[in-house]
């Protein structure tokens, strides 16, 4: 292992690398696929209609993840490091009181409870049972971003690693949706998928150098998207 | 100021006045409070370019509530400016207050311009904050920071609409602006918190037109209600969400976190649309809230 930025160890044996894997595949059943991240509106409203309209969509939302959701991740895996509860409270009610839709709040604490109960199942970890008992008990609204936080970091992954998880995690619920939703074919995704991650060095570096009060975004149309998916009375997504 | 990080790179001291020089560091607090069956303006502070004159009760609706227009001296917002608001609701209280005109931005080659809002809003009060438009001019930066207290038992109705700029002035001014940031904190009285939203708009780094974001419209509204669950519930189901492009408006409410209430958003091609979607908002929340009208518009608004 290689001590990285943030005193982390990076992913150098091949174990670590199956974990990740294991945890950030679109595969492991926290519910992702039931999302759509506000494509299913987006189609509907003509905002989305083609691939290049679904590459700017899919980047907004992926750019909205790395100045808000991904900053927590840092944050909360500094905390879990240092075995900080209390900062790891107040980390998952900031990104709970900035979730300003129903739905995204759905997503976020859906996601979060199902991968803190698989996680905790699945490792054993004792931090992951921790967050587990406060999750369940109600105690904490128990968000993805810091579930995922937790988790990287009871099993030596860093804080870059887990905010790269959930970057391609944004990007793949919603090209993943995008199959059942248009015309669209696994060549477009794919190439899609390839182009959105072409550079996500940058973003980490800006949010491993950020504080909670950085979170910030605007993505009004989406957040409208949301309000509208709401009153839809045709829906095959949570969101 | 760890809140202010977006803005390190503009601590230069404007050529002219410094930053929160007199004059450049305005003041407007406002106290109302419920006295006989009505409300008064019982403290008024103001320092320059802020100021107040009187409350007016010019409502007929609802002939209790104070009317309040925040006049600035300035006639805009110009580098390097320090600008605090304080307003507060004592229990029971009910007060409208607003601009005289929009809130015009101008360029900036050095340091930035600031607002602070604190709103401390009182049991069973009920507080409009309504201001005219955000102008933001080419090369301007702006920083916005609000906060909220508010009672479970009152509401609080406020919106922000934000223009693209001087759209016909200069063809550099459609998103011209460097950097513009509005923050938004809410919190009950014991400081238990309510939610937060913080948007940092940079179109240079963040391109505007990009869907999702703006895409084809060039007006931006936001409107929060602070109110009771049931309350909140009733607007809710009022009040419609669509996106239709070829009218070119687009507009939605969704339930803030812990039973705060709810936030809409606007989104138009001219202001007018927005101004008028904000208007049918509001007139939706003040019958559900105080079961009063709202007033015919200004003619010269």
């Amino acid at each position: 292992m290689t001590p990285h930025d943030d005193g982390a160890p990076v992913p150098v044996t091949a174990t670590h690398l199956a974990r990740m894997l294991q945890f950030g595949d679109s595969m492991f059943p926290i519910g992702g696929f039931s999302f759509s991240g506000g494509l299913e509106s987006a189609i509907q409203k003509g905002v989305v209609t083609d691939v290049a309209s679904l590459r700017e969509f899919t980047r907004t939302a992926v750019e909205q993840a790395a100045r808000g959701d991904g900053i927590a991740i840092v944050c909360a895996h500094r905390a879990a490091l240092a075995g900080d509860v209390g900062e790891l409270l107040r980390i998952d009610s900031r990104v709970h009181a900035r979730k300003l839709s129903g739905e995204t709040r759905a997503m976020s604490t859906k996601m979060g409870r199902k991968f803190t109960e698989l996680g905790a199942h699945v490792t054993s970890a004792a931090t992951m049972q921790d967050w587990r008992a406060r999750v369940l008990s109600g105690a904490t609204p128990g968000c993805y971003p810091v579930a995922l936080a937790i988790h990287f970091a009871a099993q030596g992954l860093s804080a870059r690693d887990a905010f790269v998880v959930h970057q391609y995690g944004v990007a793949a619920t919603i090209l993943g949706a995008a199959l059942r939703l248009m015309r669209i074919s696994h060549v477009d995704t794919q190439s899609l998928l390839f182009q959105l991650n072409a550079d996500v060095d940058t973003p980490y570096a800006t949010a491993a150098h950020a504080t909670l009060d950085d979170m910030a975004g605007f993505a009004p149309l989406a957040d409208i998207l949301a309000a509208v998916h709401v009153k839809a009375h045709v829906r095959l997504f949570m969101n | 100021m760890s809140a202010l990080a977006e803005f390190a790179p503009y601590g230069d001291e404007p050529p002219q006045m410094r930053s929160g020089a007199i004059g450049k560091s305005g003041l407007l607090r406002l106290g109302f409070e419920r006295r006989d069956g009505r409300t008064i303006l019982a403290e008024l502070g103001s320092r320059t370019p802020c100021l107040a004159q009187r409350a007016l009760h010019c409502d007929d609706a609802l002939p209790d509530m104070a009317w309040l227009f925040m006049i600035t001296t300035s006639g805009c917002v110009l580098q390097g400016d320090r600008l605090a608001l304080d307003v507060s609701l004592g229990a029971g209280a009910r007060a409208h207050v607003t601009t005289q005109s929009a809130t015009k931005i101008h360029s900036m080659d050095a340091n930035f311009a600031m607002q602070t809002q604190s709103f401390t809003v009182g049991e069973g009060a009920y507080l409009e904050f309504l201001p005219d438009p955000l102008i933001p001019h080419r090369q301007a930066r702006f920083a916005s920071d609000t906060r909220i207290t508010i009672d479970p038992s009152a509401s609080m109705l406020c919106s922000e609409i934000v223009q693209p700029g001087r759209r016909h002035h200069h063809p550099d001014e459609c998103f011209g602006v460097t950097l513009l940031s509005l923050a938004t904190t809410a919190v009950r009285p014991g400081g238990a918190p309510l939610f937060s939203e913080k948007l940092l708009i940079e179109p240079l780094r963040n391109p505007m037109r990009q869907a999702g974001v703006m895409d084809g419209f060039d007006v931006f509204g936001n409107v929060i209600l602070c109110t009771p669950r049931d309350n909140a519930d009733r607007v809710l189901a009022q009040i419609d969400a669509e996106v239709d492009r070829e009218q070119g408006v687009a507009f939605g409410a969704c339930r803030l976190p812990n039973d705060a209430g709810l936030i809409y958003k606007v989104l138009g091609r001219e202001t007018a649309q927005v101004k008028a979607k904000v208007r049918q908002f509001w007139e939706v929340a003040r019958r559900e809230i105080t079961d009063a009208a709202i007033p015919p518009p200004f003619f010269w608004r």
